[in-house]
């Protein structure tokens, strides 16, 4: 016995979610760009491309967003908090790398001090991901220890039929069981097991438990290393941009001497004055040593204060960056002979 | 009955020259129309397209350069490098969509208080007819609005 | 020297042996198979990495500049493999004293068909850039006829309302990544206008004022610099066609002041020099 959503319901879904006051988000595409967006008929879904070149986190930590509006009077200063609106949504059809990226950040979010606006909108959010049956030469999800149909972090998952007509479809969390009973009809049960699908093939490109030894040995901080593989860098900052689970940014306010917005802008470590004190001293003077940071930053650090490390293997990092980097080849380096 | 669309004018001009025929103009008892705010420069050289973005950004309709004429600058030569730079930056604002009419360059010397108030009431009137800047101050009312998602 | 690769490689081998150049910045295989990157060669045991077709197209020039590998030149000169763009690229960096002409070999070369594997490359004699002159003046006196003058053209025949919308459209992607600064030779300014805050000039969020602003702001910071090389519009992780506005000021400061780029290392920058009967159609 299986569950299945069929292609040719989706207008129902959309139309089904739309009633109740829940939006419907999904992979879109055109010709210049691929995104997770505003989907209003099943026809602006693109289910083809591998993944969309934007990535899920755009949809719950935008890439500027106000927080708090500000007017300077004479004797005080007015303050209003942006509120974000009580929004329902449904985001279909999200890569599994992508679901997982949202619990990776979810550690970060809430540490410390809690970011209302990213876990607003989490709490908001049923994520129903699409297992991959397609790879490129870039997806390493794999080599992550993850795969092409994880469900962590994914309320839903959906395998495809082998038939293309629909997808089989899994609860994941007791949301994700909610919203299947919500939506009753458009979904149908058969009898028997139904064919599926595999899921992609990815090679492990690299050894995850080497690459962990090599970041916590003593030596490899102050190793030359670093200076070899990132002599390409230009410090352009779009690995950051596209990365599902990097989570910089700055804090500015926009305005004049009287009234503003403070916003909360994304930033990366790669920018050259991302560490830059206002004495002038620059901790991070060269793309060596910011380089080093991006790496253990993602796969040391973080995996020593939350225990998860800070990559999902998607591959955008490497399939835009301008001067053929990304993370990939520093870890397939570094699991083998690199870092002395 | 509506208020009549009063166009908001920023004028980036030199000290030697045109604020002098600002003065003049002034002093002339010349009637010309209140719409401008005039920041006085040293020179058109220093004038930079910074400044003009910065006007746009804060509402302005309409921009007006003027400094000394060719071959009079207080600086010889400052209002010679501003002549080529607003060669180019007009060009560029004009093929990014914001047009020509609202970026006025002038050459205004200090005994023509005249032109000055001249220039002002044809750029005033001229933008009355276009209208305010709609297109930029939709950007700048969006800045305030909330993150869409 | 030579007008083979063959003849390159052998030339490079002979500088580095020599001890002439400190390294050699050329292309080699990229991470897949239709991809080719930078590569900086320090001995000659290296240099069976470099490769040279029609899908190198990054412009080098970039390297350069890049702080930390200034410092590993170390006094030395340095071979760089270089297609025309990049040689006028080192022409302005020149003239704008931000390199020593004399320190740089150009190992030059131009592709038939750049972009395509299968294209032909011939190889470009001279290794200075003063041997570049007359193919640089041969380039500027073809002007600007390509696929991007046409969009230029049909974009001028729309009203301003609609050119406006058609860039605010394009600029609404613009996540502020500066990939297009950071790849571009001629963005060298160590702290760039968008970085600073005392005063702020120009937003630096990423909403569509933000975005306007930047983008017009170098537009205007390359016009007259611009070789046309298109590094910046290829790294564009949002597909905005920057190509459009840097050529269209590439065609601005030719047809005013009869200005093509980096036609020499000692030209003067386009907006740093003037002359008494400069073109004023439009000043009252």
């Amino acid at each position: 016995m299986a569950q299945i959503l069929e292609k040719n319901k989706l207008d129902e879904m959309i139309a089904r979610l739309n009633g109740d006051g829940c939006e419907v988000f999904g992979p879109r595409k055109n010709d210049t760009s691929s995104w997770y967006g505003k989907i209003s008929r099943a026809e602006e879904f693109c289910f083809d491309q591998i993944l969309p070149d934007r990535p899920l986190k755009e949809l719950f930590f935008p890439r500027t967003e106000p927080m708090m509006k500000y007017e300077i009077k004479k004797q005080q200063v007015d303050a209003e908090n942006y509120v974000l609106p009580k929004k329902q949504r449904v985001i279909f059809g999200a890569r599994p790398c992508d679901a997982v990226s949202l619990t990776i950040d979810d550690a970060l979010f809430a540490w410390d001090a809690c970011d209302e606006f990213w876990f607003e909108r989490r709490e908001n959010s049923v994520i129903v991901s699409i297992a991959c049956n397609k790879k490129d030469d870039f997806c390493m999800c794999t080599s992550l220890k993850s795969s092409p149909d994880v469900s962590t972090g994914s309320d839903v998952l959906l395998h495809e039929l082998v038939d293309s007509a629909g997808w089989r479809v899994s609860a994941i969390t007791p949301a994700g069981q909610d919203f299947i009973d919500k939506l009753g009809d458009v979904f149908s049960t058969t009898s028997t097991d139904v064919s599926v699908k595999p899921p992609a093939e990815v090679p492990v490109k690299f050894d995850l438990d080497a690459v962990i030894r090599k970041l916590n040995s003593p030596e490899i901080f102050e190793s030359d290393f670093w200076k070899t593989i990132s002599v390409r860098c230009v410090g352009c900052g779009v690995c950051t941009f596209v990365c599902p689970t990097c989570h910089c940014f700055d804090i500015q306010d926009e305005g004049d001497v009287y009234h503003g917005v403070r916003r909360k802008n994304w930033d990366s470590c790669s920018f050259a004055m991302f560490t830059r004190h206002a004495s002038g001293h620059n901790p991070r003077p060269d793309q060596a040593s910011r380089w080093r940071q991006r790496i253990m930053h993602k796969f040391n650090y973080y995996l020593e204060r939350f225990g998860q490390i800070s990559c999902t293997g998607c591959g955008r990092c490497s399939r835009v960056c301008p001067v053929d980097m990304g993370v990939t080849q520093t870890l397939v380096t570094l699991s083998t002979n690199g870092g002395k | 009955m509506t208020k009549e669309f009063e166009p908001k004018i920023v004028a980036f001009v030199c000290t030697y020259c045109t604020y002098a025929g600002a003065d003049l103009a002034g002093t002339s008892r010349l009637k010309y129309a209140p719409n401008v705010r005039i920041v006085k420069l040293p020179c058109t050289g220093r004038i930079s397209p910074m400044f003009i973005l910065k006007a746009l950004q804060k509402g302005a309709d309409g921009v007006l350069i003027s400094g000394c004429h060719p071959g009079d600058c207080h600086f010889t030569s400052g209002n010679l490098h501003a002549r080529r730079r607003w060669t180019v930056f007009r060009s560029l604002l004009n093929f990014v969509g914001i047009p020509d009419e609202r970026i006025w360059v002038s050459w205004i010397s200090a005994a023509e208080g005249n032109k000055f108030a001249e220039i002002i009431n044809e750029m005033t009137e001229k933008l009355k007819t276009l209208g305010p800047f709609e297109p930029y101050k939709t950007l700048i009312r969006d800045i305030e609005s909330p993150a869409e998602i | 020297m030579g007008n083979t690769l063959e003849e390159h490689i052998k030339r490079t081998r002979q500088l580095l042996e020599c001890g002439e150049v400190a390294m050699v910045i050329g292309y080699e295989r990229g991470s897949v198979e239709n991809r080719r990157r930078a590569t900086f060669v320090k001995e000659v045991s290296e240099l069976e990495r470099m490769v040279l077709d029609g899908l190198c197209c990054e412009n080098l020039a970039n390297y350069l500049v890049r702080e930390e590998l200034l410092r590993s030149f170390d006094g030395k000169k340095v071979a760089i493999f270089l297609t025309t763009a990049g040689v006028r690229s080192v022409n302005i960096l020149a003239a704008e004293g931000q390199i020593n002409p004399d320190c740089v070999i150009i190992l030059g070369f131009e592709a038939e068909k750049p972009g395509e594997l299968d294209s032909a490359i011939k190889m470009l004699d001279g290794e200075h850039v003063d041997h570049y002159a007359d193919s640089i003046q041969q380039l500027k006196s073809r002007g600007f006829v390509n696929d991007r003058a046409q969009v230029i053209v049909k974009l001028e025949m729309m009203s301003a309302e609609e050119r406006f919308a058609f860039w605010r459209e394009q600029f609404s992607r613009c996540v502020k990544c500066y990939a297009c600064r950071q790849v571009c030779p001629m963005c060298y300014c160590r702290r760039c206008i968008v970085d600073c805050n005392q005063p702020q000039w120009i937003n630096a969020s990423a909403h569509d004022l933000g975005n306007l602003e930047w983008n017009l702001v170098r537009a205007f910071h390359l016009a007259g610099r611009c070789v046309g090389c298109g590094n910046c519009e290829r790294a564009c992780p949002a597909g905005i066609p920057l190509m459009l506005l840097n050529q269209r000021m590439a065609q601005e400061v030719l047809k005013e002041f009869n200005h093509f780029a980096g036609e020499s290392s000692t030209q003067l920058p386009v907006l740093a020099d003037f002359k008494k009967d400069d073109p004023e159609t439009f000043i009252l």
